[in-house]
């Protein structure tokens, strides 16, 4: 096995394509394995279930034009999932000239089950053992001649994560492309009996053209005889009398049990056989690295606290690792790049209210949200690194079981962990709910989730009111967003979601060390959507919230503009919150949009004028560009530091920084740290951004759950802030 | 403010509000950066 770098190239356009089926079970290595060959970003999260669509890569190898696509992750290819559905359909349908099968080198049985339902569709295989190394690790000796000799496949051991064995493993699929007949997969005797009934069907499939031109006649043989629910509906079948009847009823006399278990016992046998035959373990079991840390993250009484505590410290790395580039990013977009900007519109002559909606409005509004990037994309990384370590698995498992100690669906918690980074991929990521009253009650929670729109918002206020604990007070927020959902989940299942909930078995993949590419361009396709929004909706926002703030026309106090009032209409129903002036409604109404621009109406808000301000003379872009570049180092020195440094010491800005600005210094005024907790609760829970709101409407094809959602997340939201505020005013905490 | 400025205030509010148009509901709520392979509109319902 060689880890050698992959002599491919973007594909000519005149080449025969040879198309590649990529199939595999969830976890096996499948996207990592896509990935390190063609250098597409597929989720590598350990995740059960991720990759629902399919993705394709085209490129040349060896002369060869390749196609792969990749198929969902599935355990089977009977159609009871979606994944299962989409994956079949695709080969079934699409005809590709062979299938690259990933298996896991470390679970052989589990996932050779799916490798024999591959063989029954009589397309040429191409197997990878991946993960190979961690399977020699484990003292496996795995036969892999045997495996081509039984299965009539090529088999190539991989380890995508090191790119070794892929070199092998395109170069098996170019040979096999070039002559697929040499290649035929061996077929699957199930035994006399049920052969003997398929070889009968199959040759009343071949009577019918239009049959045995679509399908493979022996894999629609076999699938009728299990009365394949899904093919029995494309041939508009009632049920399989009309093919099968004789030898399915023959079949049940005989072995007194249903057809579809007898071969799905027979497909079992084999994996387990076929093992036993190939697989050498030369260690005694021991208890392995992954079951001795699961002894303890799983354990009944320590795995919440645990997953809590896992929490705790990514909120801390993250303000540590990113505090000093925020504050970097501050100084350049407040200092350089305003000045920048009005030394350009004043050298073309710009008029003075262009200058200030650049200012004002833009620099102000989309550059406060941009300040926050660094956290974002620390906060990002961690929550990545978790899950590529396989943690996140063992954080849903733990709260499945939590929650169905109080009769919730675990599942659930999947879509729900995927709401802490962006709630729009968790309203889609319901779809792997097969029921819909759980993908509606689960994409109800969703919205209490603290994504990453919300950081900005809390990263300010902990700013001026709770520097000092920084990571903690944000971390609270996010328990307070679990723990609502727990008990609204309950609310509803009570009320609306009446009825049990199946159990569902969650895979828990083993611990890996995820490597640093692999985790740089996960946090970058995670955090770029926080960038794309900055130059889309929340740069259209601030234009237009500066167009609110300045209209009437030559307004001059903010108060008196159109979102002045707006903001003062809807003040004094969040006075009992601690917050009831104009600035925080005005900055709330806009915040529906997307909750980062709260923070940046607020910007815009506090922010004065730009001629009120403007200065003569400045330093030159030179002295300009200088400056940025040595405090940027200076930032990365301090981040650094931050890392070693002693918990409880780093902060996210030291308040001496934080009174120097005229929004923190307005925020200072207008509430207190117990008003600031309740705003910071209130934008946490109130209505869904307007994205969201599409994602609803999208997946459910109506408003009505998002009608719902908005309802009861702003009435929480209300009811929430409100007993923060009051009790905290009650137990003497300030007000 | 002249017929210049108000036709050019126009045309930025015009833009912002068909840049927001565009980006929310043209796109579907679909996330441009969403690293998850679930995060598409044009998949087809599960229901």
């Amino acid at each position: 096995m060689k880890g050698l770098a992959l002599k491919i190239s973007p594909a000519a356009e005149t080449q025969k394509i040879i198309t590649v089926a990529v199939a595999g079970n969830p976890n096996a290595g499948k996207s990592t394995l896509i990935n390190a060959i063609a250098g597409t970003r597929l989720q590598v999260g350990n995740w059960p279930g991720v990759t629902v669509e399919k993705k394709e890569a085209v490129f040349d190898f060896g002369g060869r034009k390749i196609k792969l696509v990749d198929l969902p992750g599935t355990y089977s290819l009977s159609p009871y999932t979606e994944e299962e559905r989409i994956a079949r359909d695709y080969l079934i349908h699409e005809n590709p000239d062979l299938i690259i099968n990933v298996i896991d080198a470390t679970n052989l049985e589990r996932n050779l089950y799916l490798t024999m339902q591959l063989l029954e569709l009589g397309i040429p295989v191409v197997a990878a053992l991946n993960i190979y190394d961690e399977a020699e690790n484990k003292g496996y000796r795995i036969n892999t001649q045997a495996i081509e000799k039984f299965l009539g496949a090529r088999v190539v051991p991989t380890v995508a994560t090191k790119k070794r064995g892929l070199e092998e493993l395109l170069a098996a699929v170019v040979a096999v492309g070039d002559n697929p007949q040499a290649h035929q997969p061996r077929a699957l005797h199930y035994g006399e009996d049920i052969e003997a009934a398929a070889q009968e069907v199959e040759q009343e499939i071949k009577k019918l053209p239009a049959l045995a031109d679509r399908y493979p006649s022996r894999w629609l043989a076999l699938k009728l005889m299990e009365g394949d629910r899904q093919v029995l509906q494309e041939l508009h079948l009632g049920g399989n009398e009309a093919f099968s009847g004789k030898a399915v009823r023959h079949l049940r006399q005989a072995h007194g049990e249903d057809v579809e278990a007898l071969m799905a016992d027979a497909r079992y046998g084999q994996a387990a056989g076929l093992t036993q035959e190939i697989l050498k373990k030369t260690e005694k079991q021991r208890i392995e690295i992954t079951e001795r840390i699961d002894r303890v993250v799983l354990n009944r009484f320590f795995g919440i606290p645990i997953f809590l505590a896992a929490m705790w410290l990514v909120f801390k790395l993250t303000f540590d690792v990113s505090s000093p580039f925020a504050d970097w990013m501050d100084k350049s977009i407040n200092g350089p790049f305003k000045r920048w900007a009005e030394a350009l519109l004043t050298l073309i002559s710009a008029p003075d209210w262009l200058v200030s909606l650049a200012t004002d409005g833009v620099i102000a509004g989309v550059g406060f949200v941009i300040v926050f990037i660094p956290v974002i994309f620390a906060m990002m990384f961690f929550i990545t690194l978790l899950e590529a370590s396989g943690y996140m698995a063992r954080a849903a498992f733990v709260m499945d079981r939590a929650m169905h100690a109080m009769g919730l669906h675990g599942k659930s918690f999947i879509p729900l962990l995927l709401g802490f980074g962006c709630n729009v991929p968790a309203i889609y990521a319901t779809r792997t709910l097969e029921n819909p009253r759980d993908k509606a009650l689960t994409a109800l929670l969703v919205p209490l989730m603290s994504c990453g729109a919300r950081l900005p918002v809390y990263v300010v206020f902990v700013g001026v009111f709770f520097a000092a604990y920084s990571g903690t007070v944000i971390w609270s927020l996010y328990v307070l967003g679990l723990v609502l959902a727990v008990l609204m989940g309950i609310l509803f299942k009570k009320t609306i979601f009446r009825g049990e909930y199946p159990m569902f078995i969650m895979e828990l993949p083993p611990y890996r060390l995820p490597g640093m590419r692999s985790l740089l361009i996960h946090t970058w396709e995670k955090g770029k959507h926080f960038l794309i929004k900055a130059g889309t909706y929340i740069f259209a926002v601030s234009v237009l919230t500066w167009f609110l703030l300045n209209l009437p026309w030559g307004v001059e106090n903010k108060r008196d503009s159109y979102l002045g009032q707006a903001g003062a209409v809807v003040a004094p129903a969040l006075q009992p919150l601690g917050f009831g002036n104009w600035e925080a409604a005005a900055s709330l109404i806009t915040g529906v949009i997307a909750k980062e621009i709260v923070v940046g109406t607020m910007g815009e808000i506090y922010t004065p004028k730009a001629k009120e301000e403007r200065k003569e003379d400045g330093p030159t872009l030179g002295q300009d560009l200088k400056e940025m570049g040595f405090s940027f180092l200076a930032a990365g020195k301090e981040a650094f530091l931050n890392v070693f440094a002693s918990f409880g010491s780093a902060k996210f800005s030291t308040e001496e920084k934080e009174k120097t600005r005229p929004l923190k210094m307005m925020i200072q005024n207008k509430f207190t740290p117990l008003s600031a907790y309740a705003f910071m609760a209130f934008v946490l829970l109130y209505m869904p951004c307007m994205v969201v709101a599409v994602a609803f409407r999208h997946e459910f094809g109506s408003w009505k759950w998002f009608g719902v959602a908005l309802a009861y997340g702003t009435a929480l939201a209300w009811l929430v802030s409100f007993t923060i505020f009051q009790g905290g005013k009650f137990l003497g905490l300030g007000g | 403010m002249t017929w210049t400025d108000f036709f050019l205030a126009g045309g930025i509010v015009a833009g912002a509000l068909y840049l927001l148009y565009r980006s929310i509901w043209k796109k579907g709520g679909f996330c441009p950066g969403c690293n998850s392979e679930t995060c598409h509109p044009t998949k087809p319902r599960q229901d």
